[in-house]
């Protein structure tokens, strides 16, 4: 048995990795040199490769997804933004549900319902605030609309390219009239969905982005005639912000 | 708290990864789509972690070593050639275990480890026995099958060492100690055992997760 024999026997065992740790930096260092050696144990660990899959498959824990996209994208693709909007955005409704809760309970059991329904609607908006942590950027813009202060926040998800858009603080459409979304792109406007606000709270929908219409540059918010089959905005523009 | 393993049916996602979805992947994550980093982590992850977690038994150290291995796979997978028959579960799953070796070893836990084997292994009912294989639930189930009844050919004496090298990361050394037998005894059988395994794995090599 000569010195070289010695490895040949164990490129199993490396292979596999049951060699003992000294034994394990000796073949190591003479595979660097050996070539024979080398694609021996790469033929090995390629005939075992589906070995490991005999282990019992184990369910990532909740946010373990997320925590690999971070792990591999890195946190710096997370702008301030998205830390301290959804923390003011998620204190504001939490002002607003106690608010709820104060008038509910003085003017007793009648209106218990209306706060169960701010309750849930608070839940449903703990969860979009959730979600919208994990956007890449965020557009906003301020709207007037009669008497109503209110505004339009644009997350874009930068796994997805999806675009989470929020609606707030606007009345409802006038009688006859929708809150149109449309996208500015390179090649003109592409009409996208119609918002409906539904009473006080804000409106959440997730858009993906159009299909056609060329490079998505821009948004616009127009209020037009319900049914309206035009493929350009007519009516007035609340809404006009460019990426 | 423990790990807990998937069950059939519970709603765990995930699609075939064919041949033709596997290169695609492949060439989506080389061209840095992030969509497809998803895709493989929804994909890969339960394996991986099953992996990590039966060797180093801890819940937090076997997410920090898959972590590792998709921080790995994003910046290397360009070094893989499309044309290389190198697949990429199987990759993933090398590197997962040859990460979870490295630190079941440097921190000289393996005493502390083999007492807690047993202890460790998960309750039956979370287990999904791989008779019962559920592709719908999570890709990978044919290979666990095939990999199970494999090992189940095998002599009980050998299959137990070929556990606790591949599943549970121990050494020659280490193996033998555990089940109280001479190092040339524990080396025969891993031997014999892995020539088996080569023939009875063989039909694998071309499949894809």
């Amino acid at each position: 048995m000569n010195s070289h024999d010695w490895f040949i026997e164990h490129r199993q065992d490396y292979a596999a990795r049951v060699l003992d740790p000294d034994d394990e930096r000796t073949f190591a260092d003479h595979q660097a040199r050996c070539e024979a050696c080398r694609t021996a144990v790469t033929d090995f660990e390629r005939e075992l490769e589906w070995l490991p899959m005999g282990v019992t498959p184990v369910r990532p824990r909740p946010g373990f997804r997320w925590r690999a996209i971070r792990a591999v994208l890195g946190p710096s693709r997370r702008s301030a933004w998205t830390v301290w909007v959804p923390t003011a955005l998620a204190a504001g409704l939490a002002l607003w549900a106690g608010l709820g809760f104060r008038e509910a309970a003085a003017r007793g059991a009648a209106l218990e319902g209306k706060l169960a329904t701010s309750q849930q609607a608070l839940v449903a908006l703990g969860d979009t605030v959730a979600a919208l942590r994990g956007a890449a950027r965020i557009l906003q813009a301020s709207i007037s609309m009669d008497e109503h202060k209110g505004g339009l926040l644009i997350f874009e998800d930068g796994v997805t390219h999806q675009w989470n858009v929020v609606l707030h603080g606007l009345p409802p459409a006038p009688a006859g009239m929708a809150y149109q979304f449309w996208f500015i792109c390179s090649d003109g406007m592409v009409k996208s969905v119609e918002l409906t606000p539904l009473g006080a709270g804000p409106l959440f929908v997730t858009l993906g982005m159009p299909s056609g219409g060329g490079q998505v540059v821009g948004a616009a918010l127009s209020v037009e005639r319900l049914g309206s089959v035009g493929q350009e905005p007519k009516g007035r523009e609340l809404v006009h912000l460019m990426l | 708290m423990r790990l807990q393993p998937v069950r059939a049916g519970s709603g765990t996602k995930g699609e075939l990864l064919s041949g033709e979805r596997e290169s695609s992947l492949r060439a989506r994550l080389i061209g840095r789509d992030e969509t497809a980093l998803v895709e493989l982590i929804d994909t890969a992850s339960p394996w991986l972690l099953g992996i990590a977690h039966s060797m180093l038994s801890d819940q937090d150290d076997a997410e920090e070593v898959v972590l590792d291995t998709f921080r790995l796979a994003w910046e290397k997978i360009g070094t893989l050639s499309p044309h290389d028959d190198q697949r990429l579960v199987p990759w993933l799953c090398r590197v997962t275990r040859n990460r979870a070796i490295d630190r079941l070893r440097s921190r000289r836990r393996q005493r502390i480890k083999a007492e807690r084997i047993e202890a460790a292994e998960p309750p039956s009912d979370w287990v999904v026995p791989p008779a019962e294989p559920n592709e719908a639930a999570l890709p990978g189930w044919h290979v666990n099958h095939n990999v199970h009844r494999a090992l189940a050919d095998l002599p009980a004496d050998q299959q137990r060492a070929v556990r606790l090298a591949y599943f549970n990361g121990l050494s020659q050394s280490e193996i033998a100690h555990e089940l109280g037998v001479p190092l040339g005894t524990v080396k025969t059988r891993l031997r014999l055992a892995f020539n088996k395994l080569r023939g009875a794995l063989a039909p694998l090599k071309d499949w894809v997760l």
